[in-house]
């Protein structure tokens, strides 16, 4: 009874082994899940366990050494390198620990960059930037460098930059992890109101455990492979007893 | 994937972006000008007090001189050379994370390559323009106070810049002009190596390198 697209990712026995002298570290291995459209999923675990490894192979960014990854069905391993170009600028937002908006650019500037490279024209750009900027609540703060913005600013920045273009799924590094309690928990609420509204898959690499409350299931990740998988009932029963 | 998919970046998008990545860096382009500048301005100033003396006063100091001018001629552009690899090479290392960043968001390795060529260029071409312009009007200024007939000193000069003589590279060179598109030339020369390897950085590595 699978439906076409039901999945937004599907990893077949991920792995990515990195050779350090004579120790090989298996940061990721053999990781086979599904994650379905539209779903909030963390991936928890402590550092080192793999999280960022698990990122980088799901968003395309570092081949692995083993195994697949699907997105939208498609085993991005076979594509080109202007397919892939395509798959990070349309398919997959990204959203870091430490921001990476572009310094020199202003807020509007930055959330219009991955339209440039969609080919969207420069009016209509300008027009869904401001919309996406107005809508994390940064309408006041266009023409703003990434300096002249608090960290949580420019978190939102960066979440308005990666869901411009209307991305499958976005993909985010540790979104909390340089925000403080507050400003963190504003960030995670605002992920879930983009979530439930546009049926965007998002996948956060955490260990923040505020992001618990809000995640349809956790991926426990522990030297590299997935120690359980819960939903945020199971949790929730778990800290009852 | 269908036709319509496939990442642009237009030149016009490549050329607006580098325009404005060195308005905004303002400091470091003028770095990497300042070497450019004063590479180029001592190789005309150079040549322009030679062709101006010889062609007043004859070929008579003959090929001695010419060696000797050539010699220093090739030291300013090393010297400019150097200098001019060493802030792109700054300027590209300071900006992984930014390419890293631009990799995520969908360029492709040509079209970082792109950004920083044109970059290049458009430094080489003001850096030269200037560099040569001033070093052609002091040499021209300087000789027309310590010469003789100044108007005479004018015109020659003057004439330098329509002075195409292809069959003496110090003739050649002695073209302010010439001297522009040298300075392009080196400019892009220098920048194609960190150009090249920031091109072919992949986004982990290049998100994970601190400055």
């Amino acid at each position: 009874m699978t439906l076409r697209y039901e999945y937004a990712v599907e990893t077949e026995d991920l792995a990515k082994y990195y050779v350090m002298g004579p120790v090989t570290v298996r940061a990721l291995d053999g990781v086979s899940v599904k994650i379905r459209r539209s779903e909030y999923l963390s991936i928890m675990g402590p550092s080192g366990s793999g999280k960022t490894t698990f990122f980088n192979m799901v968003g395309g960014l570092d081949r692995p050494t083993r195994g697949k990854v699907f997105i939208d069905e498609v085993d991005i391993a076979s594509l080109d390198a202007y397919e892939l170009a395509w798959l990070r600028a349309k398919k997959i937002g990204y959203i870091f620990q430490t921001f990476n908006l572009i310094p020199v650019l202003t807020a509007l500037e930055n959330v219009t960059l991955p339209m440039v490279f969609t080919g969207v024209e420069r009016e209509e750009r300008l027009r869904r930037a401001r919309e996406m900027l107005t809508r994390v609540g940064l309408g006041e703060r266009l023409d703003h460098k990434p300096g002249e913005l608090s960290g949580g600013q420019q978190q939102r920045v960066a979440i308005a930059r990666a869901l411009v273009n209307d991305p499958v799924i976005v993909l985010a590094d540790e979104p909390t992890g340089n925000l403080d309690l507050h400003t963190g928990l504003e960030i995670i609420n605002l992920l879930k109101t983009l979530n439930t509204e546009k049926k965007v898959t998002i996948i956060n690499a955490t260990h923040d455990l505020k992001m618990i409350d809000v995640s349809d299931r956790i991926f426990w990740l522990r030297d590299g492979k997935i120690e359980r998988i819960e939903t945020r009932a199971e949790v929730a029963v778990k800290e009852v007893e | 994937m269908s036709g319509e998919e496939g990442v642009k970046f237009p030149l016009s998008e490549a050329f607006s972006f580098s325009l404005e990545s060195i308005k905004r860096r303002f400091g470091r382009a003028l770095v990497t000008m300042a070497s450019i500048v004063l590479g180029i301005s001592f190789l005309t100033f150079l040549l322009t007090t030679g062709r101006i003396v010889s062609i007043l006063y004859g070929e008579g100091s003959g090929v001695a001189v010419q060696f000797y001018q050539l010699w220093m001629a090739v030291i300013a552009l090393l010297i400019c050379s150097v200098g001019i690899v060493n802030s792109m090479l700054m300027s590209v290392t300071e900006r992984y994370k930014e390419i890293g960043t631009m990799k995520c968001l969908g360029a492709m390795n040509t079209h970082v390559l792109e950004i920083f060529l044109i970059e290049a260029l458009l430094l080489g071409l003001i850096g030269g323009g200037i560099g040569a312009v001033a070093g052609w009007a002091i040499a021209t200024v300087w000789q027309a106070f310590t010469q003789a007939s100044p108007v005479n000193i004018f015109m020659v000069s003057a004439s330098l810049w329509t002075e195409f003589n292809a069959s003496n590279p110090l003739l050649l060179l002695a073209n302010p002009l010439i001297d522009i598109a040298l300075s392009v030339i080196i400019a892009l020369l220098a920048a194609l190596a960190p150009a090249y390897i920031a091109a072919k950085l992949s986004p982990t590595e290049a998100l994970r390198y601190e400055v």
